[in-house]
């Protein structure tokens, strides 16, 4: 079980997402921008153990949030959701932004929970 | 999109017609001219050349007279004599004239056949250069450069002509350039639509897989209807894939990633991949790969991904039962990769077009295979990416084989990276 901050801004999506994470026993956190998830990750208690985040979003992208994030020096493991099926060749540095891989849609969701079990152990 | 041409005409300047009729002109005149007076000139001398002979003649018929009559014998005798002499200079006199005459006109003649070689030698010569820079840049022109221009200068013709190839060139240009932004906007709608319908489609998918999750408190028959919604939804989901990889190699943005790779463990991995597809339709699946094949510089997800693609079309064309065997081998520099069934076959003008965009089965088959039509296109692509070939043969009722050939790493080069 892991704790999980899930970041869209479709809601439907938010609802999927936060279904099927919690049947696989995950406890979820949603956040409907970039900002939610800064706010969301400075309010936690405890940090999240997996960020999953929509790599576009309306004001924040995941990404930027992401970028904002580490430059604080938060070091949560974060998978992208991305609707581009090349969205690792896109041109940008994000090299320094530690994204441990890009889930793309749509969700293949065997896929997403291995490598959440894998990200959060 | 057919819009009338340009209004503009060209038109040739007449001064080059004119400059080469008053030159034909002049020259005629001038030979003409020359023929006449030299012989006029030769009747002339002629003619008074005979007149004096014949008054030398009467003289010396005179003289005789004379002297036949006894009358100052020594003076008519003298009288013959110079008539003879004279006629005899005569002669001379007149050979030498018609000379002359001859000398003349052939000089005249030569002068101005001389002087008209020169004058259009003269007039290819200012046309050349122009011509040439024609010639150039219709060449780069042709060879799609389009940026090619000539210098306008020379005889008003060429200047002329000179400008119509700039003004042409010119429109080539802006309808080169109106087509490339068509097409960008093209590709562009293309990856927005694909990527904005991904999110919808995320959702039906999850939501059907979630119903599905749940199995037990659905009917039979609602089980199915889910399952129906899903088979489509990932029909769906393949076509936008293969759209935006046409779209992505149209715009020359299809790119491959290739690295050194076993062409064995690749094969192998596709062939897993399939099984099951096979296994479920009681297909007989053989796979024989040559030892020691050699490396292939490849992308893998690429490579896999045609191999799927061809094992999936054996799969769902191929009645249950059928068999397919897949066979990997060195041929000269190349590794080639056949999947050969025992299917239906392709009849014969279906597989010239095999490899065009939504080029199918039959209509029939159509409704029952889950293909997009585009997986074969996309595949050629993708092995022409890799320097390689794909080619497919059927004997229809007996089979089809595709071969996918593609460029092994030498041995010697393998061995250093």
């Amino acid at each position: 079980m892991a704790q999980i901050l899930v970041a869209d801004d479709s809601e439907t999506i938010l609802l999927l997402m936060r279904t099927r994470l919690e049947m696989a026993g995950h406890e979820v956190e949603t956040a409907a921008d970039g900002q939610e998830v800064i706010d969301a990750v400075s309010r936690a208690a405890a940090p999240h153990d997996v960020l999953l985040l929509d790599a576009m979003m309306p004001r924040k992208s995941g990404i930027d949030a992401l970028r904002e994030l580490r430059a604080a020096g938060n070091d949560t493991p974060a998978l992208i959701v991305s609707a581009h099926t090349d969205a690792g060749d896109e041109p940008g540095d994000r090299a320094d932004l530690e994204i441990a891989a890009y889930i793309t849609k749509p969700i293949d969701f065997d896929q997403l929970f291995a490598k959440i079990t894998e990200l959060a152990s | 999109m057919a819009k009338p041409a340009s209004t503009r005409r060209f038109r040739l300047s007449p001064s080059l017609a004119n400059r080469l009729t008053i030159g034909f002109a002049i020259a005629f005149a001038v030979l003409t001219g020359l023929a006449v007076i030299g012989v006029a000139r030769f009747l002339q001398q002629r003619q008074d050349y005979e007149n004096a002979t014949a008054r030398s003649y009467q003289r010396e018929i005179e003289a005789r007279n004379r002297l036949a009559q006894g009358r100052h014998p020594v003076a008519a005798r003298a009288a013959v004599l110079a008539q003879q002499r004279h006629r005899s200079e005569l002669r001379d006199e007149i050979s030498s004239e018609t000379r002359d005459t001859a000398l003349l006109v052939g000089a005249g003649l030569i002068a101005g056949l001389t002087g008209a070689a020169l004058l259009f030698t003269g007039l290819i010569a200012s046309m050349r250069r122009p011509l040439e820079d024609l010639v150039d840049a219709s060449g780069r022109l042709a060879g799609g450069d389009l940026n090619a221009r000539v210098k306008i200068g020379g005889l008003s013709e060429t200047a002329t002509l000179g400008a119509a190839f700039n003004e042409m060139a010119e429109e080539l240009q802006r309808r080169a350039g109106e087509r490339d932004q068509l097409d960008r906007m093209k590709d562009e709608f293309v990856l927005t639509a694909s990527h904005e319908l991904r999110s919808p489609l995320t959702s039906v998918q999850g939501f059907a897989e979630l119903l599905l999750l749940e199995r037990e408190r659905l009917s039979p028959k609602q089980a199915d209807t889910v399952e129906v919604i899903l088979d489509n939804t990932r029909h769906l989901v393949r076509l936008l894939n293969d759209l935006l990889d046409l779209a992505r190699s149209d715009a020359g943005r299809l790119t491959i990633r290739a690295e050194p790779t076993e062409a064995t463990g690749l094969i192998e991995d596709a062939v897993r991949t399939m099984r099951a597809q096979f296994d479920a339709r009681r297909q007989e699946l053989n796979l024989e790969i040559e030892t020691g094949l050699p490396r292939i510089e490849a992308d893998r997800d690429r490579i896999r991904q045609v191999l799927v693609n061809l094992l999936t079309n054996a799969n769902e064309y191929c009645p249950e039962g059928a068999g397919i065997e897949v066979k990997a081998h060195r041929a000269d520099a190349d590794v080639e990769i056949e999947v050969i069934d025992d299917g239906p076959g392709i009849p014969a003008p279906q597989l010239e077009r095999i490899f065009e965009r939504f080029t199918r089965g039959d209509a029939g088959e159509t409704q029952r295979v889950g293909g997009t039509g585009l997986g074969l296109a996309i595949s050629k692509s993708l092995v022409e990416l890799h320097g390689g070939t794909i080619e497919a043969e059927s004997i229809p009722g007996a089979g089809s084989t595709f071969r996918v050939r593609l460029p092994a790493i030498a041995m010697d080069r393998a061995k250093v990276s």
